[in-house]
């Protein structure tokens, strides 16, 4: 038997190859991502344990809450008691801080685009020189290899730098490796390093350092040396072991890397799903072409079950064989994606590869499970393949009754949307939320498969009559040819209806959130400017200077300067790490409106009062007038009275806290953001008054911010563009990642046609005989494929808006509450799939018009 | 051949010679070929069974190509031609028949007897075209596809294509060879009165003595060589000459 099905293969090298192809892009993905993420994990980890190894033991303070940037400082009058304990060799005292951006030659700010930019005092322990010198007193600096070369920075050069609190210049005096002598230790993030005194004062550690490095002297026993400076710093300070600092770091690490990781799963599984439907139908199509065959089996006396297990059997050899490559493709995919991200600004260090038993397991089950199960029901069919179809020229295996379609398919779908419902609406885990919908999509996806054969060949003729139209015969054939097999049609089509589902439910999502948020900020904005990091979001290390908001203050053109502070995660209240924004209540509401439902912000005491959005405030059953208690980063806890309730989280988040609370208890004093308003503006003035007042403020505000080139100053206008051009951004970025699908849709179609193509070869040759030219014929099957990519895609749509308009539905208002279906984004998404179904066509219609007129008549 | 002076002439072969493979494996399928057809005429091709009948038919009409001499049809020289110039030569000017398969599975009767001047964008001549399909004899089975209908119908159908186009000349490769002896003598008959009646010039394949006998003349193939041909045949006479030939 395994012979007969080798043999098989071997004879039909094409379609073996082509059903291998999809089986390999889900393993590909699957294996990428694993690979990828634990090559990233082995080495960081290496990096982790050299960036440790320059110290034996480290002094900080005590934190329970907030990132590592929220940790409150030590006094530097701590160093001289850590270097009198016995066995501390060395001190290495060290402060750092983000938002440390260096100006390059040309003036522009260097910003990573994710990672942070940070400044350092410079360490011999840490800090490899590969060029110059260690910066020394207050002019100068020294930076990273990564960052200096990328920018063009020269050594001798004076560059600005953007502190937290002021800008300077200062001169590049040496170029250095971050962690290790060999590498420079980078996920992009820029770093900047001064001498101490330098960094004390140009990052706000004015008498006071992050934390204290030690070295012990030789022959001491680290252990020991711990014991002996907990016992003499008392509870406020820890000392932590090399190993703790390597593990803190890794874990840091670990958080990056654990994105991508599912980033790249969900990419997989996407992959493997969309593939999945293209394996089954490849196996149905061959099956379809091996019918007179399997009857001679059959005739010659070869059981049912025997026919049925050879066919289980060859898309084991498939899977197999597509396993081993996708394992290669895999390997060599997370190189292309190392240098993707590098591409995009995300310093990844290169490693050796890592594979892992685990993803070999995994790819094995990927590619050999999925191909096995997709064979199931092709080698049902197969058996019931009577020894009459070797005689009969024409035999097709019956398929399923369109009435036991509409209701087999019908109730999956049922189930799936059961299910889909189930997840969004249970209030379950996360785990569970996620696998129900999963497994939801999943069955609607596969039942609507199911039914689609139905209306497939109407919709194909329909979908095919304006080409007819135009071309003639060659679309009359392509007309007909897809609308010939109403099954083939339906599968080949379902690949590409799952890609534009989520793309279409993306869009439908993203436009109704875009309506929401801008709406929102239409009514909630009052202040004429917005200040805030050229860095795009609300992100702790993308903030700026408390300078800034001065000089903004200075200025007679503005009224009244809104300052506002943020940090994710960096209090707890019952336990749980929440994010955080602090403003000067009195003034925030003048300027930005967070919709107040119940109390009020003005009148509430600063030191002593927490606001909090409308969802926290249920979730806690806490209202106006209840305490909360709030766990800062400095490990103290304070009993903060409500204050008031808000309705609108787009601008204070949901917990905000008024700036005189924040600076108790953090030591990070930079800006998230500032708005302003103008003076002696008012609504009531006329355009032409309102105008002057504009153009004098702006000239005003530009001057100010040219020492600043990360901020920007943006008014009313300009600031809702720039959040719904981020918002778009985002979404772009999504429906990219969910273009994947769409290729593997299309590797699907021209798998098919492939197929389809090879199955019409005496028609094809007819055609050409009569008098078909090449180019007719090409063009037949090109718009052929065309035909089932919009049938594809306009299914894709309708099951995209209707999952999009459950989503928004689903969704909590505050984040969206007006449902939008963007139509001519979804047409154009239509048009791009009947391109891209024209583009899929090229490789089998080329391979159709190359036949030989004779070779064809004469192929059996 | 006492014709061939006052009759045009619809297509030609000088020398033609086609071989396949090379060296040990070599096979003159065509050795050197010279034949004629005339205008109006129906000719038969007989020869046992790997003589080269079909390759001859295949090379005359534009399919394949010889290796060697020169194809004509009409002053037409097919060597001279690109692939795409053979291609429509074979949509405008040539109509062939197959054994079988001769129909688009997708395209109903009416559409594949018109599918060349369809390809061609052409209207062709409806008067011609409606006199064709009446004589397919199919009546309302015309809008039926090629497998709601019979052997015999389908190779109706192929005829009615290959002289819809009024071609310069039809080729058929063994046209009743895959049907019923009385569907056979329908298809012959439908040819034999598209000479008479409609001018036409056909060259034809067949094995059978009695088929061959309504031909005009008859060609006889053996080894890639023409050996003999007789002209206005009797069933008897075809048989007597084959037996001759040793078949
Ligand atoms: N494509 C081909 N390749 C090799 N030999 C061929 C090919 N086609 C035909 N032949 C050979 O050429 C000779 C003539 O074939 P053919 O014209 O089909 O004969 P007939 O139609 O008279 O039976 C045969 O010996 C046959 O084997
Ligand atoms: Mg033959």
């Amino acid at each position: 038997m395994l012979r007969l099905i080798l043999r098989n293969l071997v004879e039909k090298k094409i379609r073996f190859a082509l059903t291998t192809l999809t089986v390999v892009m889900g393993v590909m993905f699957v294996v990428g991502a694993f690979v990828l993420t634990d090559s990233l994990r082995a080495t960081f980890s290496e990096l982790a344990s050299d960036i440790a190894s320059g110290t034996d033991l480290i002094v900080r303070t005590a934190q329970e809450v907030g990132g590592d940037f929220d940790r409150p400082p030590l006094p530097e009058d701590l160093v001289d008691p850590v270097a009198r304990v016995d066995g501390v060799g060395q001190v290495l005292p060290a402060v750092a801080a983000v938002n440390v951006v260096i100006v390059d030659g040309d003036g522009e700010a260097i910003v990573p685009p994710g990672p942070p930019a940070l400044g350092f005092n410079f360490r011999d322990s840490l800090f490899f020189l590969v060029e110059g010198r260690a910066p020394v007193g207050g002019g100068e600096f020294a930076a990273d290899a990564d960052t200096a070369a990328r920018n063009n920075l020269r050594v001798g050069g004076t560059y600005a730098i953007n502190g937290p609190i002021r800008a300077e210049d200062f001169e590049l005096v040496g170029v250095f490796n971050f962690g290790s002598p060999d590498t420079n230790t980078s996920v992009g993030q820029t770093m900047a390093a001064f001498d101490l005194p330098t960094a004390q004062r140009f990052l706000g550690f004015e008498g006071e350092v992050l934390t204290i490095g030690v070295r012990v002297s030789p022959g001491a026993d680290p252990a020991a040396v711990k014991a002996d400076l907990e016992a003499a710093l008392g509870d406020s300070y820890e000392v932590i072991t090399q190993q703790i600092v390597a593990q803190e770091q890794e874990a840091d690490f670990g958080d990056f890397i654990n994105i991508f990781n599912w980033i790249l799963l969900v990419f997989a599984f996407i992959a493997v799903f969309v593939s999945a439907f293209i394996i089954n139908n490849t196996f149905q199509m061959v099956l379809d072409q091996r019918v007179r065959e399997i009857g001679l089996w059959r005739a010659v006396g070869a059981t049912p079950r025997q026919v049925g297990w050879s066919v289980i059997g060859e898309s084991a050899v498939v899977g197999a064989l597509a396993t081993a490559v996708g394992i290669g493709c895999g390997m060599g995919l997370s190189v292309v994606l190392r240098v993707l991200l590098r591409a995009g600004g995300f310093g990844l260090p290169s490693g050796p590869l890592e594979l892992r038993p685990r993803t070999v397991l995994l790819a094995v089950l990927v590619g050999l499970g999925v191909t096995v199960i997709s064979s199931v029901g092709p080698a049902l069919r197969a058996r019931r393949i009577s020894p009459i179809a070797a005689l009969h020229h024409g035999y097709r295996i019956a398929p399923a009754g369109l009435r036991r379609r509409l209701i087999t398919g019908g109730a999956v779908a049922a189930a799936g949307v059961a299910a889909l419902i189930a997840g969004m609406f249970g209030g379950l885990g996360t785990a569970p939320t996620l696998a129900l919908i999963g497994a939801g999509a999943l069955a609607t996806f596969i039942g609507i498969n199911t039914v689609s054969p139905a209306f497939a060949r109407p919709i194909a003729r329909l979908l095919g009559r304006p080409m007819q139209a135009v071309f003639r015969v060659p679309g009359r054939i392509a007309r007909e040819n897809a609308a010939r097999n109403p099954r083939r049609t339906a599968s080949t089509a379902g690949a590409l209806m799952i890609g534009l589902a989520l793309v279409g439910l993306t869009a439908v999502v993203g436009e109704s959130v875009e309506t929401t948020f801008v709406r929102t900020l239409d009514n909630a904005v009052t202040a004429d400017y917005f200040v805030r990091s050229t860095r795009q979001g609300f992100n702790p290390s993308a903030g700026f200077s408390e300078q800034v908001a001065d000089d903004l203050e200075a200025l007679d053109e503005l009224d009244r300067v809104v300052r506002y502070r943020f940090a994710f995660g960096s209090v707890e209240v019952n336990g749980i790490p929440r994010d955080i924004t602090a403003a000067e209540m009195a003034a925030v509401e003048s300027h930005l409106d967070g919709d107040v439902v119940s109390g009020d912000l003005a009148s509430a005491d600063p030191p002593t009062s927490v606001a909090l959005h409308v969802d926290p405030a249920a979730d806690l059953q806490v209202g106006v007038g209840d305490t909360v208690e709030m766990t800062f980063p400095d490990n103290e806890t304070a009993t903060l009275t409500v204050a008031a309730v808000y309705a609108d989280a787009t601008i204070y988040g949901n917990w905000l806290i008024d700036l005189a609370l924040w600076d108790e208890h953090f030591n990070r004093s930079d800006l998230a953001f500032a708005s302003a308003t103008i003076a002696g503006f008012s609504d009531d003035l006329d355009e032409a008054e309102q105008a002057v007042l504009l153009d004098r403020s702006r000239a005003a505000i530009d001057e100010a911010l040219a020492d600043y080139p990360t901020v920007k100053a943006e008014n009313r206008v300009e600031f809702r563009q720039s959040q719904q051009a981020q918002l778009n951004s985002f979404l772009i970025v999504i429906t990219l990642f969910l273009g994947l699908a769409l290729v593997i849709a299309l590797v699907g179609i021209t798998n098919t046609l492939a197929l389809s193509v090879f199955e019409r070869t005496r028609e094809i040759g007819l055609l050409r005989a009569v008098g078909m030219t090449r180019r007719q014929l090409r063009r037949s099957i090109r718009w052929e494929a065309a035909i089932v990519a919009v049938f594809g895609a306009l299914l894709g749509v309708a099951v995209g808006v209707v999952f999009g308009v459950a989503a928004t539905l689903a969704l909590p208002d505050a984040f969206v509450n007006d449902v939008r279906i963007p139509w001519t984004t979804l047409a154009v998404y239509v048009a791009v799939s009947a391109l891209a179904g024209l583009i899929a066509a090229i490789g089998p219609a080329r391979r159709a018009g190359r036949m030989k007129v004779l070779d064809a008549i004469a192929y059996e | 051949m006492t014709d061939t002076t006052t009759l045009a002439v619809a297509a030609r072969a000088v020398g033609a010679t086609k071989i396949y493979g090379a060296g040990d494996t070599e096979v003159r399928a065509l050795d050197a070929i010279d034949v004629s057809f005339e205008q109006g005429r129906f000719t038969a091709i007989m020869g046992p069974s790997g003589s080269g009948k079909s390759t001859l038919m295949h090379c005359m009409a534009g399919l394949d190509t010889v290796t060697g001499g020169q194809v004509f049809i009409g002053d037409t020289d097919l060597s001279t031609l690109s692939e795409r110039d053979l291609t429509l030569l074979r949509r405008d000017h040539v109509g062939f028949v197959f054994q079988a398969f001769n129909l688009v599975p997708t395209l109903n009767a009416i559409e594949n007897i018109t599918l060349p001047m369809d390809l061609a964008g052409a209207d062709g001549d409806p008067a011609w075209i409606d006199e064709v399909v009446d004589t397919t004899g199919l009546g309302d089975r015309v809008k039926h596809r090629p497998n709601e209908l019979s052997g015999g119908q389908q190779q109706r159908v192929a005829v009615a294509r290959a002289l819809a186009g009024k071609p310069q000349i039809i080729f058929a490769d063994e046209p009743t060879g895959n049907v019923d002896s009385n569907t056979g003598a329908e298809i012959l008959d439908f040819m034999g009165r598209a000479v008479t009646e409609m001018g036409q010039t056909i060259v034809m394949v067949t094995h059978d003595a009695a088929v061959a006998a309504r031909a005009d003349r008859v060609v006889f193939l053996v080894d890639g060589k023409i050996v003999d041909e007789l002209a206005d045949p009797t069933p008897e006479g075809i048989r007597d000459r084959m037996n001759r030939l040793g078949t």
